[in-house]
């Protein structure tokens, strides 16, 4: 797999225990007999995962992760959509890649890959 | 994806009057390829294993024959309600263990805070509990019908 698919796989499942782990979102899905159950598999998925990324990918979506609750945003029409700054056209990643940094948050950016550049 | 956000959430590519396959896994799949071919969704395989684990994990089919399974994912591009129907009823281990007739697949992009994906998740719940709604979206027999049941039980 890939750096770019191992951190995309990481966030969709950072996503998902943030969701089974919000008490207020859990409590509301309970009661509506749509709760969460035990998140442990999920979490050990979570931890397979990042041990597989690269030491320089773990680090950035580490750091981001921590001081946004999420590490990656994805562009749309060249704006990050973490800080929502426009991005330079150098910004861009090159042939090959689709994964950056946002020079401005430093999150991990997404780049779809219909999304001009 | 809360009340005013429903009916840019529908969209007639996004409608299944007949699922065909009878399996849970296999229904998600369908209808992810659904939303796949209409544009929202991007990787639909490994969206289709996250919605798996999420499966795994909560439960999506409160009973009376509806099922809301969900995605908060990158690979979601728009925040889209994908609607299946199945007449003959899809096994889905609902606590009632009545066969789902009506899956609504919530899909919202990353970026869509928790707060608002869980609340389309909720409303839709709240809605199908009500026995005329669920009734009238199984008689529905076109994008147009449904959706007209959509919007106006979520107004
Ligand atoms: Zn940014």
């Amino acid at each position: 797999m890939t750096s770019r698919e191992t951190l995309l796989e990481l966030h969709d499942l950072d996503l998902l225990l943030f969701e089974a782990r919000d008490l207020d979102a859990g409590a509301r899905l309970r009661r509506a007999g749509l709760g969460f159950g035990d998140p442990s598999e999920v979490e050990k998925a979570r931890a397979r995962v990042f041990e597989q990324l690269d030491p320089r990918w773990r680090y950035h979506y580490a750091r981001a992760l921590t001081r946004y609750g999420g590490a990656i945003a994805s562009v749309r029409a060249r704006v990050c959509q973490g800080c929502f700054i426009s991005l330079p056209r150098s910004a861009a990643p090159g042939s090959g890649e689709s994964l950056t940094l946002c020079e401005s948050c430093g999150r991990i950016l997404y780049w779809g890959p219909r999304e001009p550049s | 994806m809360h009340g005013t956000m429903v009916p840019s959430a529908l969209d007639s590519s996004l409608y299944i009057p007949e699922l065909k396959n009878r399996r849970r896994e296999a229904a998600v799949a369908e209808l992810v390829a659904c939303a796949h071919r209409a544009g929202a969704v991007r990787r639909p395989e490994a969206l289709i294993e996250l919605i798996a684990r999420r499966e795994a994990m909560a439960s999506s089919a409160p009973g009376k024959s509806i099922a809301i399974p969900s995605a908060r994912s990158l690979s979601v591009i728009e925040s889209r309600i994908v609607v299946g129907r199945s007449t003959r009823g899809i096994e889905w281990h609902a606590p009632d263990r009545q066969p789902v007739q009506i899956v609504l697949l919530v899909l919202s992009p990353a970026e869509c805070p928790l707060s608002v994906h869980v609340e389309g998740i909720l409303r839709l719940a709240a809605v199908f509990r009500l026995q005329r709604h669920r009734q009238r979206l199984i008689e529905a027999d076109s994008y147009e019908a449904a959706a007209a049941v959509l919007r106006e039980a979520m107004a």
